[in-house]
């Protein structure tokens, strides 16, 4: 401790001499921050949400500021495995991770006892964007609305599927059956391809996944998204109203940021701020962004840090309600 | 026709230098890393994904499939040489794979794996070709009861394939489905089996099992059978090609193996392991060289390879046209091919007809590599096992360290590995037989998953099982393989006595026939 105290404040003084130097804008301009390959650990296998983005963020790092990066997939008890892990490692900036929904908005929740604490054990720094789920009905269900939709669940048993137990639609449909107060069948699959292979088959009556990812289904009418649980319509889906416009309060959205272990020196906080943002930037990201369904929004460190505290705050009686707890 | 037109501008495609070239690197890359023990077509497929990004999505996918069907093959090479199985499916390659080794006819069994797994993946290839649309339209056809039921007939035949009985391979079966209770359970988030450790939370991995159950126990049991060492094998080059017997006995098994491949590999998740056991299963019935299977039978051999690599092959078509991934290897397709902005569905015929048909071309072009590559290499292969033991068990062992290891980058998973090969050494010593266990132990969470949702779905009511027509028939030729192979096992006791004992003095290890012919 007082070592990591004293290096801190070494490095705390070299950088205040060098921010001496360049005058004018304090604020650090994008650029490699590490002669060291950077590790991007990420929380899934590879092949999933977190996984592209670490890619692409890797891949543009490289290409655009010349900062080597690798991604490191730890994947292991919802994420909690990855998060304990950079948790411990060097706060130099060469170690970063996908941070996202599993580790530290449901973990802390779901789990009675964390080996990190979500908060002060790292440094939130960049968030990237975040993508939301939706409601899905089949065309001929005769449902086109969120009111019909508890009209039909009232009337009789409907069946949903999700991602999983504890995964985000899972959430959302347990926060639809609780605020409009019907009670839907769960059926849990292992990520959402199995459940849209069900609901295609005739198997499953709704389905709850990310809209922008099946925004073909709702094109070649597949399948009709009655909602989405975003705060404003996503632009790649503008036709899906989202549940508050239609009188139900029901937000709840997949964030994904970079974070890093607690105690990264402020100076190259700041650039790694900055150079992700820059990376974000780019036409070539943005569109492949949009693509996953990822809104992104330049929040400040301090903006996104308060964001992820808050997050844990609002999904507690989400989790608490779907059952997800105790273990 | 235009199945033709599309399959030649497939290979057009796949023919220019570059493609050609990643299909090589991708197939080179995938057999060599298959060959190592507890290393399989994920860990290759996580190692090149990345260099995918910067390529054609065409090219990407190309080279992707190869490094898939390369590690498949590789896999194979290391159940017969070590009976250490890369993937579950080539665990039963090693059931007559690795008895052929011992025997001295490692060459053999090696040459008649490149050959069927070069027909099994032609004839996987054309059902893709001609039949992609419906098998995917079947597959749809396939809800939980359907799945459950065709992973209960895929148990019945991994009971089958065992030597000792259906007892004692329904025994291994049932063993493999508990060990795979432990864990989250799926539907209900719960901790099963976990006895406080965290290490247990994903359950136990198949990697661990398989290294622990084969590898390291093939090990125990050969450290404590060649005490003397062992005499060098002389390398006969002539000895690597098939005889006109063995030649005419392949034949067939190939083609069966390739169609029941085809079939089963279309259903997401089951595919290569359930095609290899119904493949074994179903060859042991049929064939005329009935006693021979479990001692060292080249049809033994031939089946489980032309199945696996066929269903490798038809594993494509949910992927694909359904963005079903039926494994981790695939998930991890669909993850590549959505970096270029491609989302696999319905509309990748149709939108994509190039990258659909290249890679439908790359299959003929990646096996014929695969068969130019690995004929001349059998030999290099062949001499491996010339290595004296002291040289290459430990080799083995740090090997399979390694890729335990690399799992979680976790030590308490070598641990496992051990008590698991302390567990296959001690069902080697009483003669069970350790691929039914896999098998049970990588479609036990399937299975309970599916039959778990089938009656979520129905309301507690089991009848659905045998209501749905696809279902039920399934499960009534299930019922009618197990009836038949218990009347087997238990009626006439005295020669299944004798047929016992012979097994053994065929399969224990000491009896080292093989090291002298």
């Amino acid at each position: 401790m007082t070592f990591d105290l004293t290096r801190r404040a070494l490095l705390a003084l070299t950088s205040a001499a060098v921010l001496t130097l360049p005058a004018g804008h304090a604020l650090a301009e994008p650029g490699a921050w590490s002669d060291e390959p950077v590790r991007i650990v990420v929380t899934f296998p590879p092949g999933g949400t977190s996984d592209l983005v670490a890619r692409l963020l890797a891949k543009h790092l490289d290409e655009a500021f010349g900062q080597k990066a690798v991604v490191d997939n730890r994947p292991g008890a919802a994420g909690t495995v990855a998060a304990d892990f950079v948790a411990d490692q060097d706060a130099d900036g060469t170690t970063l991770m996908i941070a996202n929904n599993a580790p530290f908005t449901i973990a802390p929740t779901q789990f009675a006892e964390l080996p990190y604490a979500p908060m002060t054990d790292f440094s939130h720094l960049a968030y990237i964007g975040a993508s939301a789920p939706g409601l899905f009905v089949k065309p001929d269900s005769g449902i086109s609305t969120v009111a019909e939709f508890v009209d039909a669940a009232k009337a009789g048993s409907i069946s949903y599927g999700s991602s999983g137990v504890g995964s985000i639609s899972h959430i959302l449909g347990e926060a639809v059956d609780a605020k409009l107060e019907v009670d839907t069948l769960h059926i849990p699959y292992q990520g959402s391809a199995p459940a849209i292979q069900d609901f295609r088959a005739g198997v499953l009556d709704t389905f709850y996944d990310m809209v922008a990812q099946n925004s073909e289904m709702i094109e070649d009418g597949e399948a009709v998204a009655i909602a989405i649980a975003a705060s404003a319509r996503f632009p790649g889906v503008p036709d899906v109203p989202t549940f508050k416009e239609q009188g139900y309060d029901i937000v709840i959205e997949n964030w994904v940021g970079l974070t890093g272990p607690a105690g990264i020196p402020a100076e190259t906080a700041a650039k790694i701020h900055e150079t992700t943002l820059a990376v974000l930037a780019l036409p070539e990201v943005a569109t492949t962004l949009n693509e996953l369904g990822i809104t992104h929004q330049p929040l400040s460190t301090p903006e996104f840090t308060e964001f992820v505290g808050t997050q844990i705050d609002v999904w507690k009686p989400l989790i608490t309600a779907a059952g997800v707890k105790g273990k | 026709m235009d199945v033709l037109a599309n399959f030649s501008a497939g290979l057009a495609t796949v023919l220019q230098p570059e493609t050609l070239m990643y299909c090589f690197i991708g197939v080179f890359l995938g057999t060599f890393i298959g060959v190592l023990p507890g290393v399989g077509s994920m860990a290759a497929i996580a190692m090149i994904l990345p260099l995918s990004f910067y390529l054609e999505p065409t090219v990407a996918i190309v080279m992707i499939a190869g490094v898939y069907y390369g590690a498949e093959y590789g896999g194979s090479i290391a159940s017969i040489l070590m009976n250490i199985p890369g993937t579950p499916s080539s665990s039963i390659t090693c059931i007559d794979g690795y008895p052929m080794a011992r025997q001295g006819r490692a060459g053999v069994a090696l040459f008649v794996t490149s050959i069927a797994s070069f027909g099994g993946g032609m004839i996987g290839m054309i059902v893709m070709a001609v039949l992609s649309p419906s098998l995917a339209r079947l597959a749809l056809q396939f809800g939980p009861a359907e799945y459950f039921a065709v992973i209960f007939l895929g148990l019945i035949a991994a009971s089958a394939v065992s030597n000792g009985g259906a007892l004692r391979g329904i025994a291994m079966v049932v063993a493999g489905l508990m060990l795979s209770t432990v864990g989250i359970d799926l539907t209900t988030g719960d901790l099963r089996f976990t006895l406080g450790v965290p290490e247990l939370r994903d359950g136990v991995h198949l990697v661990i099992v398989a290294m622990g159950l084969f590898g390291v126990g093939e090990l125990i049991t050969s450290i404590r059978a060649n005490r003397e060492g062992r005499g060098r094998q002389e390398i006969d080059y002539a000895k690597f090609y098939p005889s006109a017997r063995e030649w005419r006995a392949s034949w067939g098994p190939i083609w069966r193996g390739g169609l029941i491949g085809s079939f089963f590999g279309a259903l997401p998740g089951t595919g290569q392991t359930v095609a290899s056991a119904v493949g074994y299963a179903v060859e042991k019935k049929v064939s005329k060289n009935k006693d021979q299977f479990g001692k060292g039978a080249v049809e033994g051999v031939a089946v489980p390879e032309s199945a696996n690599n066929s269903a490798t092959q038809t594993a494509f078509i949910p992927t694909l046209t359904l963005g079903v991934p039926g494994s981790a290897s695939m998930a991890m397709v669909i993850g590549a091919l959505m970096i270029h902005g491609i989302t696999p569905g319905p509309r990748i015929l149709t939108e994509h007809t190039e990258l659909f048909w290249g890679l439908v071309a790359s299959f003929l072009v990646g096996n014929v590599l695969l068969l130019i590559l690995n004929i001349p290499l059998i030999g290099l292969w062949v001499r491996l096992l010339q290595i004296p033991y002291r040289l290459m068990y430990p080799a083995i062992i740090v090997l399979i360290c390694i890729g335990v290891y690399s799992l979680n980058n976790n030590v308490f998973d070598i641990w496992m590995t051990l008590l698991f090969g302390v567990a296959g050494y001690l069902m080697r010593l009483y003669r069970f037989e350790p691929a039914p266990l896999l098998i049970g132990f990588v479609l036990g969470p399937m299975m309970e998953e599916q039959l778990r949702r089938a009656l979520l779905l129905s309301r507690g009511d089991p009848m659905v099982f045998l209501e749905r027509p696809i279902s039920g028939g399934l499960l009534a030729i299930s019922a009618l393989i197990l009836i038949y192979g218990l009347w087997v096992t238990l009626r006439p006791r005295r020669n299944i006595t004798t047929d016992d004992t012979s097994i053994i003095q065929n399969n224990k290890p000491s009896s080292n026939t093989g090291a002298s012919s």
